[in-house]
């Protein structure tokens, strides 16, 4: 009993010297905080529109629903690490790697299949070597991802001595069209690459919330001491959730060298940032304040919406970095605000 | 007196020699690994230990010992502060500023204080009354500095020529040997663990970072020792970043100072390998955090590729620390979210 209290949230524990009192009567405020984000951000979206009308039109958002495909999967990679209670700092290393692999390979006339199947199977090494460290030898996750991220951080600096671009649009049309396909290639209207991340939404999402391995995953987020009493392999399906981050960034890696055609060394690093706004985003739009998977993706691709105004508005860097700590803050703010009405 | 050194170093001999060697080094393993690996690299490449080249190093360590120190105070009382390098690179900036448009050394080290400061209490603020848990406060506070930072200099480094006084702070020594930068960290250090260690405040701290039911049991009010905490470090890394333009001839236009974050944190993980219990502690990072600075210089020396500095770091990170976790064994999760 004593060991379940002291491992309640810490946050609560900070906040139960003083009772917060909420307006929980009003009918209105609930509703509001049920749907409120949702509807947030639907707002934030017209306003936007209202403000520059080129934003939200049919091939604008084509467009951004294919941008936002790297974001997209590699949140649900980081997502896959958070809703067990730990943190990859490795995956947009990571997801660097991958692209570079695929443009080497594709630049040193590898076969194209190898283009798609090695990146994918560093990501699986990489993975498992994370779930070793961190679930099996007990490195907490913050320091064995950040050790593995300077790791392959060295690794692809070595790989292109010390950071040189691999261009591959520049290559006969006929070496990358297979490898292109992924990235820029369409299906009647509808781009490839956008049925792709779709497709691993779904199997995501199946796999996270409605297989048996999710639910040990779920168990071990609530506490891993029971989960362990009550027979789950804790080790494994700890480790596992590393091993599937790993997996989705090194696709999302991938898809993105596929679509811009150039693969850049420490590129992606920026995302990893991104990646944990998305993730906080999925957390506040779930009615139970949990980390899930068609969250998170819907967060990616407002992050991305937003990320794609503001070049819209010509407004450069410094907007974004603001907003999406904004964002963040809001978001949050709203969750604990939901919280603190929930179990009261 | 000498007979109980002998009696002390027979005792750890004969230790050695009964086969608890696997016991010893993994008790000290880390402080060993350390001295042999710096030993190796400078035997190798004796211009390391030119003492010329040691006072570089300890002058080159500087700002990331300061910064690993006030994670160390965020970490101590169970928070996690993302935004530190972002904090540093803003303060770096506005310090450039400041000196460039000749107002003096102390105007830019005040105005590198306020504005650690009220960064720190606005993290302080998110994390304590609104209840966000402090890894995401601070990366939220991280992303706002990082544009405020981007909308002050344009995405351009900003460089110092012609300041002699005000690049004292950070490039001169004192009697042509003992970098003044160095002192600055000695001091502060010292301050920090006093404080931490000695004082009434500084042991809640503790106690709420190892166990915050137990600590409000006791009856210490948790939420003073975490607003505290982030005001300390953001004060801390606001006053490092007007060094680091000392240091730096200016600022440089790398805005998320994510790369400070990242060494610095490893080095404050670094620092509990130190003690048998694993506990934080602002000596034990500072050790690290020279550590970490010497390495690279001897990498250098030794010709290794930069390339690989930031892998061999990520290698001794996780071996070092693998010594003191690998007999608990437990899953790697975390808190502070």
């Amino acid at each position: 009993m004593s060991d379940l209290k002291a491992n309640t949230n810490r946050q609560d524990a900070i906040g139960a010297v003083s009772v917060s009192k909420t307006a929980k009567e009003s009918r209105l405020y609930n509703f509001f905080l049920q749907n409120g984000v949702i509807l947030g951000m639907v707002f934030v979206m017209l306003l936007f529109h209202i403000i520059n009308p080129k934003f939200l039109v049919f091939n604008n958002l084509r467009n951004v629903l294919n941008q936002s495909s790297l974001l997209i999967i590699m949140s649900i990679g980081m997502m896959m690490a958070m809703s067990v209670k730990a943190v990859d700092l490795s995956i947009a290393q990571l997801a660097d790697a991958a692209g570079l692999i695929s443009a080497i390979i594709i630049i040193h006339r590898g076969p194209p299949w190898m283009a798609f199947v090695a990146p994918v199977v560093f990501g699986l090494i990489v993975g498992l070597l994370n779930a070793l460290m961190i679930s099996y030898l007990g490195i907490p996750a913050i320091i064995g991802s950040l050790g593995m991220m300077f790791i392959i951080r060295s690794m692809e600096l070595t790989l292109t001595t010390s950071g040189a671009a691999q261009v591959l649009f520049t290559l006969p049309p006929k070496m990358t069209r297979a490898f292109f396909f992924l990235g820029i290639g369409k299906v009647g209207p509808v781009p490839f690459l956008t049925i792709f991340t779709a497709i691993i939404i779904v199997a995501a999402h199946f796999l996270r919330h409605r297989t048996v391995f999710g639910r040990e995953m779920d168990a071990v987020e609530g506490n891993a001491r029971v989960a362990y009493l009550s027979g789950i392999n804790v080790r494994k399906v700890f480790g596992l959730a590393f091993v599937m981050g790993a997996i989705l960034s090194a696709i999302a890696g991938v898809a993105l060298a596929a679509r811009t055609g150039s693969a850049v060394p420490r590129s992606v690093e920026g995302y990893l940032m991104e990646c944990f706004v998305s993730v906080y985003l999925g957390v506040i739009l779930s009615r139970r304040n949990k980390m899930n998977v068609i969250g998170t993706a819907v967060g990616a691709l407002f992050v991305g919406l937003i990320g794609n105004w503001i070049t819209l508005m010509g407004l450069g860097a410094p907007y974004k970095f603001a907003i999406n700590g904004l964002i963040i803050l809001i978001a949050l703010s709203i969750g604990t605000m939901r919280k603190s009405n929930q179990s009261s | 007196m000498k007979q109980g050194d002998a009696g002390i170093a027979g005792k750890t001999l004969s230790k050695i020699l009964n086969g608890n060697i696997g016991d010893y080094l993994l008790k000290r393993g880390t402080i060993v690994g350390m001295l042999v690996l710096i030993l190796v690299l400078g035997i190798r490449a004796p211009v390391f230990f030119d003492v010329t080249n040691l006072m570089d190093v300890l002058k080159q360590g500087g700002v990331l010992t300061l910064i690993a120190i006030s994670q160390t105070v965020v970490l101590i009382s169970g928070g996690f502060d993302m935004s530190a390098g972002a904090l540093l690179q803003l303060t770096s900036n506005l310090a450039a500023g400041f000196i460039l448009a000749n107002r003096g050394s102390a105007s830019a080290i005040g105005l590198g204080v306020v504005i650690g400061a009220v960064a720190g209490l606005f993290n302080a603020l998110m994390v304590v009354y609104v209840k966000i848990p402090s890894f995401v406060a601070t990366l939220s506070s991280m992303l706002i500095m990082t544009g405020a930072t981007l909308f002050y200099n344009d995405g351009k480094s900003i460089t110092l020529y012609d300041k002699p006084g005000f690049f004292y702070i950070g490039q001169g020594y004192i009697g042509g040997v003992i970098p003044v930068l160095f002192l600055i960290v000695l001091v502060i250090m010292s301050i920090v663990h006093l404080f931490l260690k000695y004082t009434k405040t500084g042991l809640h701290m503790y106690s709420v970072g190892e166990n915050i039911q137990a600590a409000l049991i006791r009856g210490i009010n948790p939420r003073k020792a975490v607003f505290l905490s982030f005001i300390i470090a953001g004060i801390l890394v606001g006053f490092t970043g007007v060094l680091q333009t000392s240091y730096n001839y200016g600022a440089s236009a790398m805005t998320t100072g994510m790369d400070f974050l990242m060494s610095a944190l490893a080095a404050s993980l670094m620092g509990t390998t130190y003690s048998k219990t694993g506990e934080l502690s602002v000596i034990g990072t500072a050790i690290s955090a020279i550590f970490i600075s010497s390495l690279s210089s001897a990498l250098i020396a030794n010709g290794v590729s930069n390339m690989l500095q930031p892998g061999l770091l990520g290698l001794v990170l996780i071996a070092s620390i693998l010594l003191t976790v690998i007999k608990k064994r437990e899953i790697g999760q975390i808190s502070f979210f």
